[in-house]
Parts: C-alpha cells; structure tokens; sequence
C-alpha cells in the first residue's frame, strides 16, 4: 500500500499525462462516432431492410476481439504509414462506437408514438422540422445511454491499445505486467477503471441535462 | 368552401384485388358548417377526411378548398391552413402547453407576442386558466383537458377549415358531452368549416349541421340529420341510423319550438268562470296560474271547472309536474314528462318566467311533419 502511494506520489505527472492521452483517444474516437452514428440510426428509420443489414453489420464489429481488431488495423493502415499508434486505435473504438449509438437512435426514433408523427405532419411540418423539433428532442436520453456505453466500454478498449502503441493508461499496465511489478498494474488497472466509472456517471448527468423536462421527472 | 368532385381511392393490396377505400365521393360543405363523416369501422371515412390534407394521397378525383383546386398547393402549406385535431390528440411532450398550441403559428413564422396572446384567448375559450396551465407539460394534464389543447392547438392559427378524427373518441362519455358542447359553443363564435369523422350516431346528431354517411368506400347519403333521420336514403342508413331514429330526432327540436300557440297564463285571483269560458274558447285543457312575478305556480285543468263555478282559480290549483327550460330539446322533455307521468309541461326562460307549456300531443304531431332544416322555426 506504502509502494502504490510513493508511486503514485512521484510519478504523477506521469499518470496524469497518459490519462489525458486516454481520454483523447476515447473522446475524439466517441465523438465522430457520435457524428455518423446518430445520422446513420435517423436514416435507418425509413428502411427496414436497410436497418437490419446495418445493425447486422455494426454487431458483427463489436463482436471482434479488439486484439484481432487492432491486428487487421496494423496491416490495413501500414498502406498510408499509419500502422501503428493513434491512428488505428482510434479507428477501432469509432467502429465499437457505432452499434450503441446506432442501435439506440434507432430504437429511440422508432419507437416514438406514431400519433405524434402524424399530428406533426398533418400540423404542417417538414421532415426536417419535425424530426428537429420533435423526434430528436424525445429520442435523445435514449441516444446519450447508447454515447454513454460506447465511452464506458471503450475506456476497457483503449487500455489494450497500449499495445500498438497508442499509449494511454494501457502503458502502466503493461509495464506492471512486463516487469512483474505488480504496484505499477495495480496502479494502472485502478486508474482505468476510476476513469471508466467517472466517465459513466458524467454522462449520466448530461443525459438527466439534456432529457427534455416534459418527459423527466422532476417538474415545476 | 369544400367541394369533393369524384374523390376515389384504390390501395393496392399485392397479389389481391384492389381494396377501394373511397368510390367517387362528391360532396360540398358550406362555409362555416360542421359535417360529420359518418359510418362503422373500415367505411372509408377516415381515408376521406385524410386524403383533404394529403396525408393519405388520392388515386382519382378532386378537391377544391374556397374554390381552390388543393392539388395546385404543397401538401405542407395546405396543413398549416387545415386546423388537424385527432383521436390520440399527439400534443408533444417535450414542448410545453404554450409551445404546443403556438406550433403552427410558429411555422408560419408569425408574430410569437400575438400568438402567445391568442393562446391565452383560446385556452379561457375552453375554460382551461392560462395562467396555470401554459407553462405545464401535456403529461401533468388529463386526457380531457389535453384534447382542449388538441383542438384549440388546430385553431390557433386561426385556420378557415378543420379536419377532426374522432377527435372526442377516448374521452369518458361524461367529459366528452361537456367537451362537444364547448366546441359547438365555440365554433359558433368562430365560424369554421368542420369535418368531422365520426362513428357515434348520437354525436353526428348532436354536432352535425350535415352528416355523411359511408359504407365501403361509398357515400351512402349526405343530408342534414333531421332529414337523415327521418328519410333515411336506403336500408344500410336506416339500420345505422338505429330503430329509435324518431326520438333521436327529438334532440334535434329545442323546447321552444314545441310551446303551444297559446301561454293560458292565469292569475291566482282570476275568477273560475272566466277561466273555463277561455279555456273553452281556446279548447284548451290546461290553464297556468302565473304570480306576480311571472312565474308558474300551479296549473288547473278543464276538467276541475265549469263556466258557472264560484271562487278563484288558487283556490282549485294543483301543484306543478315540474317545469322544462325552453333551450333543452324534446328529447329531454319527454324524458322529464315520463318521469313525472305527465302529458304536459310548463317551459320557462332563464330566469323561471313561464313561457307556455309543451304539451305529448304536439311533439307527436311535430315529428310527424316533413323533416325541416335545423333552426327553422314551426309558423
């Protein structure tokens, strides 16, 4: 226990830096998952054909092992000089990234009350204007549990990119395990899950945030 | 206002025939007038009602809104000219009672003060107090106060012509008789053209200036309800219609139109013979005794007095079998006059003055003229 504070109180600048290098990997990764997920999960609602190939496909990645991921990323990125590092780390938390949040929006919009579409179409609002005004509005909770997954789980996945050098908090780890050091992997496996369970309860919060208030509990 | 020429819908069934939801519909609702599409599930109603808003596209036919052929209108403007009310009411839950009742005003980008201000108005048209509920949510209110926001939300921005789809249909028979009358009340001060799908007789009758009626897609008869009720087109109308068609039709005469010719009003101190030569002179069975102020006290027959019979008309008078308001209908009164077991009744005004009184015979003798148009007045 001494070890892990000694540790931890020398070299946090260390630890600090490889967490930041994590959450980059995973934001950055999350977020343009965000920007084609939801979009793709909108357009899915109007073809059920459609819908059902893309959720097959989306289920197919997640189920890949994110060792095997990271080894067909290598090859396929070395064709642009981006075999390893950032890069193809990156990659595979966005294609994990795609099945909660294309999935939820999906969900989410398809399950939305068809007597609101129809009074919103038969009030006169285009396509667009409905789903801004309305069908987003009302999906978004279940939009951000599927985001708040996709962080949360990726948290795990980033931890292994160490291993192809993308660095990150994966770096403790791996140290501890290579050098039999057992406080710098429990430092470094403490760390990650830490960050895995503030992230799922920030995330939570901004979900509560941005649930319209009419469909929330709390009311005035 | 709105004419329908030919109005037809096929929807294609694959690898069946055809299923023909409307079959050259052609009808015309006047200005201002409320008609009711009526018939039993499955009649094409709805699919008439829709294919006036494009919601549901049409295969042949035309139709014109103030002379207006709708095809030569973008179905998005079209609807934010139709006030659109239906039966799972749809108001948003994200948005708040103000917002959902400003939606289409805020489509056509109208001014946000004026329209806020003609929210308020609406909402005490439907005795719903503002200031409470328009920053409420549509889940904190119940489903009868919802759909007086579901309907003064189609209203709001002030649309001639309005399309109902069983608008009244999910709310308990009790707030959906205070809920139907609100609206008649309402769309008198308005003045909209309402249709109206209905599958409920007893509420075309109510609220119908017109009423059509479908089956299979084709318009069996559109008529007002008086004429409906009594010439009922062929069979399939008058077995929908029901058996009890002539009293349904009670309900469409108000007390006033039925009080006899004479009031045979009499006062307390009226000496007895005079009254029995007047009342002899009228044939008259019934004379009212009216007090100072107008009102009915008590009644005395023909029977009771002769011409040469001493004392004054209180003292032979018998209490009254109750009395009926002049604005009820005959429906109502012959349900009060079964229930007291009495032939006759006094009609009053708003303040209890006596009218005249109704009496079975007349309404017997009126249901048995040619059907008149609602409002017409018996000479």
């Amino acid at each position: 226990m001494e070890e892990i504070i000694r540790y931890v109180g020398t070299n946090y600048p260390t630890i600090f830096k490889l967490t930041i290098e994590h959450l980059y990997l995973v934001s950055i990764s999350v977020g343009v998952a965000i920007l084609t997920g939801v979009p793709i999960g909108v357009l899915i609602t109007k073809d059920k054909k459609l819908a059902d190939a893309i959720l097959y496909i989306a289920s197919v990645i997640i189920t890949i092992p994110s060792v095997a991921m990271f080894g067909l990323m290598i090859p396929l990125l070395s064709m642009v000089n981006r075999g390893i590092g950032f890069w193809p780390a990156a990659i595979a938390i966005f294609l994990y990234s795609q099945l909660p949040i294309i999935r939820n929006t999906y969900t989410a919009i398809n399950n939305i009350d068809p007597a609101l579409r129809e009074a919103a179409k038969g009030m006169g609002m285009s396509d667009w204007q409905r789903l801004a005004k309305v069908e987003i509005p009302l999906a978004v909770p279940v939009i951000m549990a599927g985001v708040r997954m996709a962080v949360v789980m990726n948290i795990a996945v980033a931890t292994i990119a160490v291993y192809i050098g993308a660095g990150g908090l994966g770096t403790i780890i791996n140290e501890g395990i290579t050098g039999t050091n057992s406080t710098k992997l429990i430092v470094g496996a403490v760390a990650v899950s830490l960050l895995a369970i503030i992230a799922d309860y920030l995330f939570l919060f901004i979900q509560k945030m941005l649930t319209p208030k009419g469909l929330s509990g709390e009311m005035s | 206002m709105i004419r329908l020429e030919n109005l037809t819908k096929h929807f294609e069934m694959p690898g069946k025939e055809p299923v023909i939801a409307a079959n050259n519909v052609s009808m015309e609702v006047g200005k201002g007038e409320i008609c009711i599409f009526l018939g039993p599930s499955g009649c094409g109603k709805t699919t008439a009602l829709k294919m006036i808003n494009k919601l549901i596209p049409k295969t042949s036919g035309k139709i014109y809104i103030d002379n207006k052929d709708t095809d030569n209108i973008d179905p998005i403007a079209l609807r934010r000219e139709i006030g659109y009310v239906i039966q799972q009411i749809g108001l948003f839950p994200n948005l708040t009672i103000e917002a959902n009742i400003c939606v289409v005003p805020d489509l056509l980008k109208m001014d946000k003060q004026q329209s806020r201000k003609k929210a308020r108005e609406l909402m005490e048209m439907v005795n719903l107090d503002p200031n409470i509920f328009l920053k409420r949510y549509p889940r904190e209110l119940s489903g009868g106060q919802q759909q007086r926001i579901g309907v003064i939300r189609a209203l709001a921005a002030d649309p001639p012509v309005m399309l109902m789809d069983e608008p009244f249909g999910a709310i308990d028979p009790i707030n959906r008789e205070v809920i139907q009358d609100e609206f008649l009340k309402m769309n008198a001060e308005l003045g909209k053209t309402v249709l109206f799908v209905s599958h409920d007789i007893d509420e075309a009758v109510k609220m119908g200036d017109q009423i059509a009626i479908f089956r299979e897609g084709i318009l069996e008869q559109c008529d007002t309800p008086d004429e409906i009720l009594a010439n009922p087109a062929n069979n399939f109308v008058k077995e929908f219609v029901g058996s009890d068609r002539a009293l349904k039709r009670l309900k469409l005469i108000p007390v006033s139109e039925a009080i006899l010719p004479f009031r045979m009003a009499v006062n307390p101190d009226d000496p007895l013979g005079k009254v029995a030569d007047k009342m002899r002179s009228r044939e008259a069975h019934i004379a009212v005794m009216v007090g100072p102020r107008g009102r009915a006290r008590g009644y005395i027959t023909k029977e009771e007095i002769n011409s040469d019979q001493s004392g004054v008309v209180s003292d032979y008078s018998d209490p009254l079998p109750g009395t009926i308001h002049e604005n009820d209908n005959l429906h109502d009164a012959v349900s009060q006059m079964y229930s007291h077991a009495t032939d006759w009744m006094p009609v009053v005004d708003d303040d209890g003055a006596y009218k005249g009184y109704i009496t079975q015979h007349i309404i017997a003798s009126l249901l048995g003229e040619a059907p008149r148009k609602r409002g017409d007045r018996i000479t």
